[in-house]
């Protein structure tokens, strides 16, 4: 996507990607992933190759089959820079490590159009993932909450 | 671990947030949004010829502030919302501090109240974090 505005869409548009629900798979941190990540936060590898709880931004979203830009052109965004975040919820349950293999489900869960705010007028859209050990016990869940700034009603 | 309410957390400081390292965060989360890669994307906005720092690389310094005091693996949520910006070149400083100490299924654990801190600013990231405290 380009940094051109588009025109802005209904809420009825927007809400129609409440339930979509992201193929799934699986997904696994090598050690050179959490290597760079780490050193990414600034922080020294954690111990008996224990995962970096950054990892939860960007393992359940490309787990799940989804992406970044697919997020984005879900809520219909108007530019790749017109998207900020409210607030990431992360619970985990049990520490990830490098080199296991994780099943991630995702899908959106909510849509809520908001003509005022800090922000601007904006939709205000919530995705939440699942990321599951090979047994199915639940390792940890995510809720991303971003704005879709739509400048054009402002 | 001795924990009481209102207990400090020890400050974690990232001296300068680097661009350098936002750019490997875009590399790897496939991140399109210009503004954590191009200062010009940055200064289009009217944030300056600076990046913006990743949501989760600044919520990864509440991580490191957390995993210092009370041991790797102690997190099990955090919630982080994000007023304001951290941008290249900031000194920041993760801080905390304990709002609640309870029991639970035979564990020990700690509510805190997390932010990060930049001089001359209100705190750009503020969110809580549910601490396992070590025995």
């Amino acid at each position: 996507m380009t940094a051109a505005s588009k025109p802005v869409p209904s809420p009825d548009e927007v809400r129609k990607a409440v339930g979509h629900r992201f193929p799934g798979g699986v997904y696994t941190v090598q050690h050179w992933e959490n290597f760079l990540l780490t050193e990414c936060t600034g922080a020294e590898l954690l111990p008996d190759g224990m995962v970096h709880p950054v990892v939860l931004f960007h393992l359940p979203i490309l787990g799940s089959g989804a992406s970044i830009g697919e997020m984005f052109a879900l809520g219909l965004a108007e530019s790749d820079s017109s998207i900020g975040i409210e607030s990431y919820d992360w619970e985990m349950f049990k520490p990830l490590f490098e080199d296991t293999p994780y099943t991630v489900n995702g899908q959106v869960l909510s849509v809520e159009r908001r003509p005022t705010g800090r922000r601007g007028p904006h939709d205000r859209i919530q995705f939440q993932f699942t990321v599951a050990e090979a047994d199915g016990s639940l390792a940890a869940r995510t809720t991303i909450t971003w704005l879709y700034g739509r400048s054009g009603l402002a | 671990m001795r924990v009481s309410v209102g207990d400090r957390i020890p400050d974690w400081v990232m001296e300068s947030v680097r661009p350098e390292r936002m750019r490997t965060m875009a590399a790897i989360l496939r991140d399109p949004n210009p503004v954590h890669w191009d200062r010009n994307a940055t200064a289009a906005l009217g944030l300056g010829h600076r990046t913006v720092n990743q949501g989760p690389l600044g919520l990864s310094y509440m991580v490191n502030m957390l995993h210092a005091w009370a041991g790797p693996g102690c997190i099990t949520r955090l919630y982080m919302t994000f007023p304001l910006a951290v941008l290249d070149g900031d000194h920041i400083t993760a801080q905390g501090v304990v709002t609640a100490v309870r029991d639970e299924g035979g564990e020990r654990f700690a509510d805190c109240d997390v932010w990060l801190a930049r001089e001359g600013s209100s705190h750009p990231l503020e969110g809580k974090a549910v601490v396992r405290l070590p025995s």
